[in-house]
């Protein structure tokens, strides 16, 4: 039997214990230090780890469990970039009334949703993930995943006019600084050891998908995004220069429609048409795709892509209460090697199981049964091509 | 009500407020019948027409400004007057929670009221029509708080708040007014 085939893994994140939301909230407040908040945060990503590891997964993460989400961290990491509530941002939004809009299609306060925004000069104070990396390989055998904001995302949700201008007039002079920061921890990242990056975009569904003028929370500066063709241009550009000529570990690219709420009606929808020339000309090994929720389209749009990159596919709904057999798993696999080569397909759920700390889209017990479900379907997958093999 | 955790705050700021001030308040009102006639009012506004379909509300030795959209022929340049009252209604609900709370020595993170309402006919209001009204026939109000107290507690106070809000129950008696709680 192949081992190596249909390896498991996560998007990234996990739902946060109860106690770690606490500290989280004191570390907000200024109330506890980050070297305080992170002692607490070392029990969660024990917890997390072993759960994804007595799940089966192959390729495990930290669960995120020191993110506040999966990009406004990087306040904790930089200098120059500040954590802002869209409550703070209002006053500066151009289009408030398109921005009340999204506030309430999502039914989430404005208080709530935070942005990093660049608000002087952005400098490195130290690695992004360099010490998640080295206490999730000190415990764990497996191999580990890094999730890091792609930089499309990081650049089009710091950069916010009336804040970020004075130290970068253009968009573009804060996209120059982003890459360079995220190419330089890859870097560290891949000397650390590490095995796979994921850069996640999912800011790039909003902006294919989308309506014209609409904006999110998490990209409140999409407000004076230019058309999708030349957005998705520069984020193949960002991309590029991140990663170029780096080799020698697994990088990747997430995007998805959405994962803020469990409500399928409020979240994005549309194929991957009109985003893949964009994807696959990026300069990464996997695309890791949400393909269980029936929002994100067809598989047939990737039958003149199929073999370019492997595919991280989506096979379980991290929002949904039900538990997805292995059955489904195995089915929804069997219909993706249609149009991917077996031995590039990684199987994982849709996204993560808590992006947003205060906001998780399910508990930890049903996220362990859902990664307990596709290790024993692609077990199965193994078994069964050994025995026709 | 003065619960022993408010002995703890007495001289000092919670949620922004001075606590023990409060209390004082809410005693004066209980014992001297002046405060609480000067607190009734009148309160007074005068709005002064300031051209095209603007105006400017004089309020004590505050101003607000108004105007209407430009679909009207108006140079919105400010809210117009019915948003206010969406305004002024969760304003108004917002000072009932927060006061309640500070009393109940409930620190507040984050507190946000999202209001809506839908004219009743706008044909109404421009004389096109007798049916149905020109006004709001509802306003639906929605809190999102975060704070140190259970859902329940944050509940009952937010309950409170908006049975007990000034302009909520002026504007209540003509329409009617769907509140909603979400605790985070």
């Amino acid at each position: 039997m192949d081992s190596s085939l249909f390896p498991v893994t996560v998007v990234g994140s996990w739902p946060r214990p109860p106690w770690l939301i606490q500290a989280l909230r004191k570390r907000q407040a200024g109330e506890s230090s980050f070297e305080e908040f992170n002692a607490v945060a070392d029990d969660a990503v024990l917890a997390s780890v072993k759960q994804q590891e007595d799940a089966g997964v192959d390729i495990v993460s930290d669960g995120e469990q020191r993110r506040d989400n999966f990009y406004s961290f990087v306040v904790e990491k930089l200098d120059g970039i500040k954590l802002m509530t869209v409550a703070q941002l209002l006053d500066f939004v151009k289009d408030r009334a398109s921005f009340e809009e999204s506030l309430r299609a999502l039914d989430v306060p404005a208080f709530a949703m935070k942005s990093p925004v660049a608000v002087g000069q952005v400098r490195a104070r130290e690695s992004l993930a360099l010490d998640e990396l080295k206490f999730l390989k000190e415990h764990t055998d497996r191999k580990t995943k890094i999730p890091l904001p792609g930089p499309y995302m990081l650049t089009r949700s710091s950069w916010f006019p009336g804040l970020s201008d004075n130290a970068y007039p253009e968009i573009e002079d804060l996209g120059r600084e982003v890459s360079g920061i995220l190419r330089s921890e890859v870097l560290a990242l891949k000397e650390a050891g590490a095995d796979f990056i994921q850069f996640d975009e999912p800011v790039l569904s909003q902006v294919v998908y989308g309506a014209e003028g609409a904006e999110t929370f998490m990209c409140a500066a999409l407000a004076s995004r230019k058309d999708p063709t030349q957005e998705l241009s520069y984020a193949l550009e960002l991309m590029n220069r991140t990663v170029q000529g780096i080799s020698g570990i697994k990088l990747g690219v997430h995007v998805c429609r959405g994962n803020w709420s469990r409500k399928e009606d409020v979240l994005l929808k549309g194929n991957y048409g009109p985003l893949l020339p964009y994807l696959t000309e990026m300069k990464v090994d996997q695309l890791v795709l949400e393909f269980a929720t029936p929002r994100a389209g067809e598989l047939e749009v990737f039958k003149e892509y199929g073999d370019e990159k492997e595919i991280g596919l989506g096979v379980v709904n991290p929002r949904s209460p039900e538990v997805e057999s292995s059955d489904l798993i195995e089915k929804r696999v069997r219909e993706a090697t249609k149009f991917f080569d077996q031995s590039k397909i990684y199987l994982n759920p849709d996204c993560g199981f808590g992006t947003f700390a205060e906001r998780p889209v399910n508990d930890a017990t049903t996220a362990s049964a859902k990664l307990h479900s596709i290790s024993m379907a692609a077990k199965r997958l193994r078994q069964r091509i050994a025995v026709a093999a | 009500m003065f619960p022993v955790s408010m002995q703890e705050v007495r001289g000092k700021l919670l949620n922004g407020l001075e606590a023990a001030k409060l209390e004082q308040f809410v005693q004066d009102l209980k014992t001297k019948p002046d405060v609480a006639k000067a607190v009734n009012g009148p309160w007074r506004s005068r709005v002064e027409w300031q051209g095209g379909l603007k105006a400017k509300g004089y309020m004590r030795n505050h101003v607000a400004s108004f105007d209407e959209p430009e679909g009207l022929g108006a140079t919105d340049t400010a809210a117009s007057a019915h948003e206010h009252i969406l305004s002024a209604v969760g304003a108004c609900m917002m000072t009932g929670f927060v006061f309640q709370a500070t009393r109940n020595g409930i620190k507040i993170h984050n507190c946000e009221i999202a209001l809506e309402g839908t004219f009743g006919s706008i044909l109404n209001w421009a004389g096109l029509s007798d049916e149905d009204t020109p006004g709001y026939p509802e306003i639906k109000a929605k809190m999102y708080v975060k704070a140190d107290a259970t859902p329940e507690t944050l509940e009952r106070i937010w309950n409170e708040a908006w049975k007990r809000s000034v302009v909520t129950q002026t504007v209540a008696r003509e329409v009617k007014v769907t509140p909603s709680f979400e605790a985070l």
